[in-house]
C-alpha cells in the first residue's frame, strides 16, 4: 500500500502541473455550467438539469477512460515505469495508485455536477455512486488500453476509437432501435440512462424505470473488463 | 557478489551476447567497456531482471530493493522538480524526505532542487538520476554510461562520488566507452566486443599483458589491438 500511496501522491503533484490533463477534468463540468446558465435556465421548456446529466454521462464514459491510458503510456514513454518496477513497485500497486487517483478526482467532478444540479440528501449520494461506478468501469478499460500503448501517441490512437465507441454509441442508439439493443449491454448506456433518470423530465411517465437492471449490467461490465484487463496484463505486463 | 556464467542472449536471429562470464567482488568497481552496440546495456538489463537470458546463469547477492540503477534514459518525471522526483522513491522505500535532499546535495544539486526536470541541462538530469539511484544507499549500484554526454567538470564530480560510494561499502557495476574513466575508477574491467568478452582483469594487468603501459595504462590501445575497432 505504501507504493500505491506514493504513486497516488506523485500523480496528484504531476497532474496539478499538467494543464492539458487538468483541462480534461474541468472541461465537462465547465461546459455543463455554461449551457445550464445560458441555455437551460432562461428557457422554460428545457429542464434545468438536462445539460448537467448529459455532460456528466459523457464525462463518466470519456475522461476516466483516457486518463489512466495516457498516464501509463507517458510513464512507459519516459521510462519512469521501469524505475518504479526496479524499486520494487508491484504492477497492481502502480495501477491502484493511478486508478485510485483518477477515481478520486472523478468523484470530485461528480460532486461538482451534483452541486450544480442542486442535488442533496439521498439523491446526491445516488448520483455520485452511479458516477463512481461508471468511472470505475472506464478506469479499468483505460488501464487495459494503457497496457497496449507504447507511448502517448499510441495511447491516443488506441484509446480514441474505443472511447468514441463506448461514449457515443449509446447516444446514436437513440435514433436506431437495433443499435439501441446492442449498446444496451454497454456500461456507458446504462450509466447514461441512470444519470438521465435524475432529470425528472426524462423519466417515463408510467413509472416503469427500474434501477436494478442498469446497475447489474454496469457491474457485469466491470467484471468482464476486469477479466480482459487481467488477460491483457498477463500477456503484455507493464513493459515499455 | 555478481556472477555471470556463459550468458547468451539473442534478439531474433541476432546473437547479442555469446558465453559472457565474469565475476564482480563485493565493494569493487567493475567496468564493462566497449563501443555502442557491444551488448553492455543488455548485460545490465539481464542483471536487473528486465531481460531474460536465452542461456547461461547469473546471480546477484542482493535483493532488487538493495540495488540502485541509473540508465542512459533517466526516467525522471519531467514536470516534477528534482526533490519531488526523489520524494516519490523516498515514499516507496519508506525513508524520510530529508534523505532526498541529502542525495541531491551529494551530487552537487542543492541549488537546483526546486527546478522542474524539463528545465535542467542533461548533466543536471544525469546527476538527479544518480541521486535517485543512491537515495536508499543500495549495496549494488548499476550505472549505465554515467558520464556520457556531460561536461568534464561534472564528470569529475561523478567520479569522486562513485569512488566515495565504493569506499562506503557499495559494489559498483558501470558501463562506459571511456577508457580513461575505466582506468581511473575501476578495480576490474571486462572489454566487450560484439557480445563477446575479449579481455578481463585489472586495468593495469590487462595493459601489461598487451605491453600497453605508457605513462598511464592505455586500455584504448588494448581495445584497438584486440578488436581492430577504433572507439569513437
Amino acid at each position: 500500500m505504501r507504493s500505491a500511496k506514493a504513486i497516488f501522491v506523485k500523480q496528484l503533484r504531476d497532474t496539478l502541473k499538467n494543464r492539458v490533463m487538468l483541462i480534461q477534468f474541468v472541461l465537462f463540468p465547465a461546459i455543463a455550467f455554461v449551457m445550464t446558465e445560458f441555455v437551460a435556465k432562461p428557457n422554460e421548456e428545457i429542464s434545468d438539469v438536462i445539460f448537467i446529466t448529459m455532460f456528466a454521462a459523457m464525462f463518466a464514459g470519456m475522461t476516466p477512460l483516457m486518463m489512466p491510458n495516457t498516464i501509463i503510456a507517458e510513464d512507459k514513454e519516459h521510462k519512469s515505469l521501469r524505475f518504479l518496477v526496479m524499486a520494487g513497485v508491484k504492477p497492481f500497486e502502480y495501477l491502484l495508485g493511478i486508478g485510485g487517483f483518477v477515481l478520486v478526482i472523478s468523484s470530485f467532478v461528480a460532486l461538482a455536477f451534483a452541486t450544480m444540479a442542486g442535488f442533496s440528501g439521498p439523491e446526491l449520494g445516488q448520483f455520485v455512486l452511479v458516477m463512481i461506478l461508471g468511472s470505475a468501469a472506464s478506469i479499468i478499460l483505460g488501464a487495459t488500453i494503457g497496457i497496449f500503448s507504447k507511448n502517448q501517441q499510441s495511447a491516443t490512437a488506441l484509446g480514441t476509437p474505443i472511447m468514441l465507441l463506448f461514449a457515443f454509441s449509446p447516444m446514436i442508439a437513440m435514433f436506431n432501435e437495433r443499435l439501441s439493443q446492442i449498446t444496451s449491454f454497454l456500461y456507458t448506456l446504462q450509466v447514461r440512462e441512470l444519470i438521465l433518470s435524475f432529470d425528472p423530465s426524462s423519466l417515463p411517465s408510467d413509472d416503469s424505470f427500474s434501477y436494478a437492471k442498469p446497475i447489474l449490467i454496469i457491474l457485469a461490465n466491470i467484471v468482464v473488463i476486469a477479466i480482459l484487463f487481467v488477460l491483457a496484463y498477463k500477456k503484455k505486463g507493464l513493459r515499455g | 557478489m555478481i556472477k555471470m556464467h556463459n550468458i547468451v542472449k539473442r534478439f531474433g536471429t541476432q546473437t547479442v551476447l555469446s558465453d559472457v562470464s565474469f565475476e564482480v567482488k563485493e565493494k569493487e568497481i567493475f567496468g564493462l567497456l566497449g563501443p555502442s552496440g557491444a551488448g553492455k546495456t543488455t548485460i545490465i538489463n539481464i542483471l536487473t531482471r528486465q531481460l531474460i537470458a536465452d542461456g547461461g546463469s547469473y546471480s546477484i547477492g542482493v535483493t532488487p530493493f538493495e540495488t540502485g540503477l541509473m540508465l542512459d534514459e533517466d526516467g525522471l518525471y519531467p514536470r516534477l522538480n528534482g526533490l519531488e522526483n526523489l520524494n516519490v522513491f523516498a515514499d516507496i522505500y519508506g525513508i524520510s524526505h530529508e534523505k532526498s535532499l541529502e542525495a541531491l546535495r551529494s551530487v552537487g544539486l542543492g541549488d537546483a532542487v526546486k527546478k522542474p526536470i524539463n528545465q535542467l541541462s542533461k548533466g543536471m538530469r544525469q546527476r538527479t538520476a544518480l541521486a535517485r539511484a543512491i537515495l536508499h544507499k543500495p549495496k549494488v549500484l548499476f550505472l549505465d554510461e554515467p558520464t556520457s554526454g556531460i561536461d568534464p567538470g561534472t564528470a569529475r564530480g561523478i567520479h569522486k562520488l562513485i569512488l566515495r560510494l565504493r569506499d562506503d561499502g557499495a559494489t559498483v557495476f558501470l558501463t562506459t566507452h571511456n577508457m580513461d574513466e575505466a582506468v581511473k575508477l575501476c578495480d576490474k574491467v571486462a572489454l566487450l566486443h560484439k557480445g563477446v568478452i575479449v579481455e578481463y582483469g585489472g586495468p593495469a594487468e590487462i595493459c601489461q599483458r598487451h605491453n600497453s603501459i605508457k605513462t598511464v595504462p592505455d586500455l584504448e590501445a588494448v581495445f584497438i589491438k584486440v578488436t581492430g575497432v577504433v572507439l569513437e
